[in-house]
């Protein structure tokens, strides 16, 4: 039985976030724990000839790749991000080396005394040396040359940094023999994995414990593998506690960020102007490693005919290797960058054919049996039309395009359509990540159950424990479920992807289940739930061909805008979204998501530049760097259209990075009603648009 | 050596700054983050430092017998945006600048004296003809807002001298303000603008224009304001304002915006001022 829908209950840490008790990594008072503080390189592309470091005084130490234990090499899926720079560096602000010590201070100054000696290479900072080139196609591309009229555009989208509250930081210390350590992250048994590989130890040497979280957005499912790296480097060779807490600058300046992209598509028609096919090409900003560049690439590729069916489809796509931070994980991975171009093209498609957006996107709309552009099958049933007639119902939206297309009217409202894919691509759950969930209860039937999920302020931690509570029938005080900690939790998998509620939501209720069908007042039970996924999924990485995931979730978001002609600022008046989640299990943790990632959408969309000149970024704080406050953001609603998946906790499907897909093209066509210019990048700055209303687009 | 002065009097600090070169906090929201080194560590400042937020006798807002209005030196944002003697174009302008939190510490003196472009209450007061009085024990001194400011954190300030009070002169004036920053609140200003007129029996008696962030300090030029005095407002060449306007504000290209946007949206704010002082004809 479906818990009753839209009831939401009170988030399990609630208290101890809002009162202030809630103990954070740089919040762990360990008085004899020295203070590391990277050395970064200061070009962007050269040899280490020397690293010349100062005398140390006692205490203080200098770790480098010359201290490295097994494998200089930080385990983020393409292997190819050293722990410390060594015969290279590859980007400006790379770490070459720590200076670890009991004063910060002079553990500071310090390693502003380390110089190292370059032989400089001429850097590359634009998207040309491809690393990752992956294609695909489906139909049959060859009919292109049947077209008689052929309509091509490019967009670009820009850095996204991700602002989570709490700055990136970490504390290990030896315990046990063990390598312990806490730290603000997303993914306990990525890090523990990223220490096992650089020392060549054995898995039950390192011990990751999750401390409370503040935020990740993405910005900690890989970046604290390298500090965990670094670190358990230093640790061998020191053996005391070692922290090291990153201030906001140092984090916006060298932790790694979404992927700038450049997408071109061309969409060829026949005489009777019905496309043929498209085809797109999608490139993104990879930085100086490839890290998890390709998979970003990948699903930035499988999302890039968004909510569309065309029968024919050519898809190629690049990572390309920069001078630049390496670029990584940040909600939706890839996906929001190629939805914005597909949303933004067939809008302006709509335009050069001369019919009406609504009729053309309502023309090619993915309906429930489609082909995906992988050659998988859209299994479940989709709603979008009628997300797409509530949305427009909400808004009164098909009123306020008639009466904002006047001139000069300076008001505008966009829509769009858009997907997330839930979960790993293709068969990754059931090949790579191989979840597994623990559960126990004891002769008092306390029941306590075990994931390698973080809550960094998403809600999982309430979500996942009413999951089993709800199953077993019995009162939440009877159910124990903490912050993992990977000596008690076998993996359940990274917190990313969309996949927590959908994957391991479903992993806890089946194992709630079987406990409860085996249950036995007075024993001590335990049960191990494996993974099994749906056997349908079949996906080739190679060629990108087949399921590419085991199921969508479904938005439409509408947005208003009025742009001021005198300083070319937009104001957003109103929002309104409408999603298929499959059921939501808390329908206020749902709209938390729903307002939050419309809200992060939008900052990217027209606030948020981040730019870099000659390997450096320029925007470096918080008051240059601006992500939208209340005043900017307006009032949102957000419903949600019941439609439960099979496979999902009681039918949820994923929420966390769908609600990001949809705002940046839904505010971008706003505007371009408002100012009457096409829009071609993002963020929409006043002075983009200044340039646009001045030059035309 | 490095030292931390807090004297518990305005004597005892001029007495201290008349022998130490020492920067001078009161609300410390700038210098604090100028100085910022890293978290759990002190702020790294060069010279010593004198405390003045506790001096209670430069923490006033009062009448003077000649009209004016002064605020002590260490009157907080917040306060001078509550009171009753303070013109409420003062007010506009501060409630646009920073935050609530910010505004509770940062004090108008110290906008000043942080000599940014983009010091948001400067510019009121340089289009106010308002004043500061610095006091040493060598005595005081006055100087217009408009000439104290030097350049990019550059002041008339002496080592030996502080700021004790700023003075507001009573103006009969139409105030049109607009400050463009990167977002709705807690924004860094890229371009200001604020016209004030007075018009009596159709004739324009008083005309002036400043602006803020287009330049190393606070653009005014009275040669141009004098020559739009006393003409019939139904007579003012718009066009002929903003060319002789546009020469003057020189904004900069940076991480916030760039030149041609500053520019731009500078001579968009002059035309609907002028727009406004002309349409006021019709009124």
């Amino acid at each position: 039985m479906l818990p009753k829908y839209n009831t939401s209950v009170k988030k399990v840490d609630n208290e101890e976030k809002m009162s202030g008790m809630a103990i954070f990594t740089g919040d762990i008072r360990m008085d004899d724990a020295l203070f590391a503080i990277p050395v970064r390189s200061t070009i962007s592309y050269g040899k280490i000839l020397k690293i010349n470091v100062p005398g140390l005084p006692k205490g203080y130490y200098f770790v480098s790749a010359k201290d490295i234990v097994k494998e200089n090499v930080c385990n983020i899926i393409a292997s190819d991000w050293p722990v410390f720079a060594d015969k290279e560096t590859h980007y400006k602000g790379e770490t070459i080396g720590l200076i670890v010590g009991p004063d910060k201070k002079i553990a500071i100054d310090l390693a502003t005394m380390v110089h190292a000696e370059y032989e400089e290479y001429e850097p590359v900072y634009e998207m040309k040396n491809s690393y990752v080139h992956k294609e695909f196609n489906k139909g049959n591309p060859g009919l292109f040359k049947n077209a008689t009229k052929v309509f091509s555009e490019s967009f670009e989208t820009g850095y996204q940094e991700q602002i989570y509250l709490e700055p990136q930081g970490m504390l290990m210390w030896l315990e046990d023999k063990k390598i312990v350590i806490k730290a603000s992250m997303q993914c306990p048994f990525y890090i523990k994995n990223a220490v096992v590989r650089t020392l060549g130890c054995k898995p039950e040497k390192v011990r990751v414990i999750q401390p409370a979280v503040g935020g990740a957005f993405g910005g900690k499912e890989h970046y604290p593998s390298l500090m965990a790296a670094q670190l358990a480097t230093a640790i061998v060779k020191i053996k005391k506690p070692i922290k090291m807490i990153f201030d906001r600058k140092e984090d916006i300046t060298f932790t790694t960020k979404r992927h700038p992209s450049k997408t071109e598509i061309s969409a060829y028609m026949d005489k009777n102007d019905n496309i043929i096919g498209v085809k797109i090409h999608v490139g993104i900003d990879g930085g100086a490693y490839v890290g998890c560049s390709m998979v970003v690439l990948a699903r930035a590729l499988i999302a890039c005919t968004n909510t569309y069916t065309f029968d024919n489809v050519a898809v190629t796509g690049d990572a390309y290797c920069t001078n630049k931070v390496p670029s990584a994980a940040f909600r939706g991975f890839g996906s929001p960058q190629s939805i914005y171009a597909m949303e933004m093209f067939i809008n302006h498609l709509a335009d050069f054919l001369h019919v009406k957006p609504l009729e053309l996107r309502n023309k090619y709309l993915v309906k429930t049996g489609d082909i995906t552009s992988t050659n998988g099958i859209f299994r479940d049933k989709i709603i979008l039309k009628e997300l797409m007639d509530k949305a427009m119902e909400m808004s009164d939206y098909k009123r306020k395009l008639e009466e904002y297309s006047k001139p000069g009217s300076y008001r505008g409202i966009g829509m769009s359509t858009f997907l997330h894919g839930c979960g790993f691509t293709g068969s990754g759950e059931s090949t790579i990540i191989n979840a597994q969930l623990r559960i126990k209860k004891d002769k008092n039937g306390i029941v306590t159950f075990y994931t390698s999920q973080v809550d960094f302020g998403q809600g999982n931690k309430t979500t996942l424990k009413r999951i089993v509570v709800d199953t077993l029938g019995i009162p939440e005080d009877h159910v124990i479920y903490d912050a993992p900690d990977t000596d008690e939790t076998l993996s359940t998998g990274p917190t990313a992807a969309s996949r927590t509620i959908i994957i391991v939501g479903g992993l806890a209720a089946k194992a709630a289940q079987h406990l409860k069908e085996i249950w036995k007042d007075g024993e001590e039970q335990e049960i191990v739930e494996p993974y099994v996924g749906p056997s349908y999924i079949k996906w080739d990485d190679d060629t990108m061909q087949g399921d590419a995931y085991p199921g969508y979730a479904w938005g439409v978001n509408i947005v208003e805008v009025s742009v001021d002609p005198i300083t070319y600022e937009v104001t957003i008046e109103h929002c309104w979204s409408t999603y298929d989640v499959g059921h939501a299990i808390d329908e206020r943790i749902l709209i938390g998501q729903a307002d939050g990632g419309l809200a992060q959408a939008l900052g990217w969309a027209y606030l948020e530049k981040e730019v870099m000149e000659n390997g450096v970024f320029k925007q470096k704080t918080l008051s240059d760097y601006v992500i939208p406050t209340m005043v900017d953001l307006p009032q949102m609603e957000t419903a949600i259209i019941d439609n439960p998946f099979p496979y999902g906790a009681f039918g949820a499907k994923g929420a966390g990075e769908l609600t990001f897909a949809g705002g940046a093209p839904a505010f971008c066509l706003a505007v371009e009603q408002a100012i009457n210019r096409k829009i071609h990048k993002i963020p929409a700055t006043p002075e983009y648009i200044m340039e646009l209303i001045e030059n035309g687009d | 050596m490095i030292r931390h002065f807090v004297p518990a009097s305005l004597e005892e600090a001029l007495r201290i700054i008349n022998k130490n070169n020492c920067y001078i906090m009161s609300g410390g929201t700038d210098l604090m983050v100028q100085k910022h080194v890293s978290t759990g560590l002190l702020p790294n400042f060069d010279r010593s430092v004198l405390y003045v937020m506790g001096l209670k006798e430069l923490d006033y807002i009062k009448n003077e017998s000649d009209g004016s209005v002064s605020i002590g030196a260490t009157t907080r944002f917040v306060d001078i945006e509550k009171s009753e003697l303070v013109p409420e174009i003062y007010k506009k302008v501060i409630r646009e600048i920073a935050s609530p939190n910010i505004r509770n510490m940062a004090t108008m003196t110290g906008n000043i004296a942080n000599a940014s472009p983009a010091g948001d209450s400067i510019v009121p007061l340089v289009l106010n003809d308002a004043y500061v009085v610095l006091s040493s024990l060598n005595g005081e001194r006055k100087v217009p807002v408009k000439d104290f400011v030097l350049g990019v954190r550059k002041t008339d300030r002496k080592n030996e001298e502080i700021i004790t009070k700023i003075v507001l002169l009573p103006q009969n004036l139409k105030y049109f303000y607009r400050k463009v920053g990167s977002r709705k609140a807690e924004s860094i200003t890229k371009v200001s603008f604020l016209g004030a007129y007075r018009i009596e029996n159709n004739i324009i008696k008083d005309f002036r224009v400043a602006f803020g962030s287009v330049s190393i300090k606070v653009v005014r030029n009275l040669e141009v304001e004098n020559k739009y005095k006393n003409i019939k407002a139904s007579e003012l060449n718009i066009d002929e304002v903003i060319k002789d306007y546009s020469p003057l504000v020189t904004p900069i290209t940076d991480q916030r915006s760039n030149k041609e946007y500053r520019h731009k949206v500078a001579m968009n704010l002059l035309r609907k001022f002028l727009e406004e002082i002309k349409g006021g004809q019709n009124e």
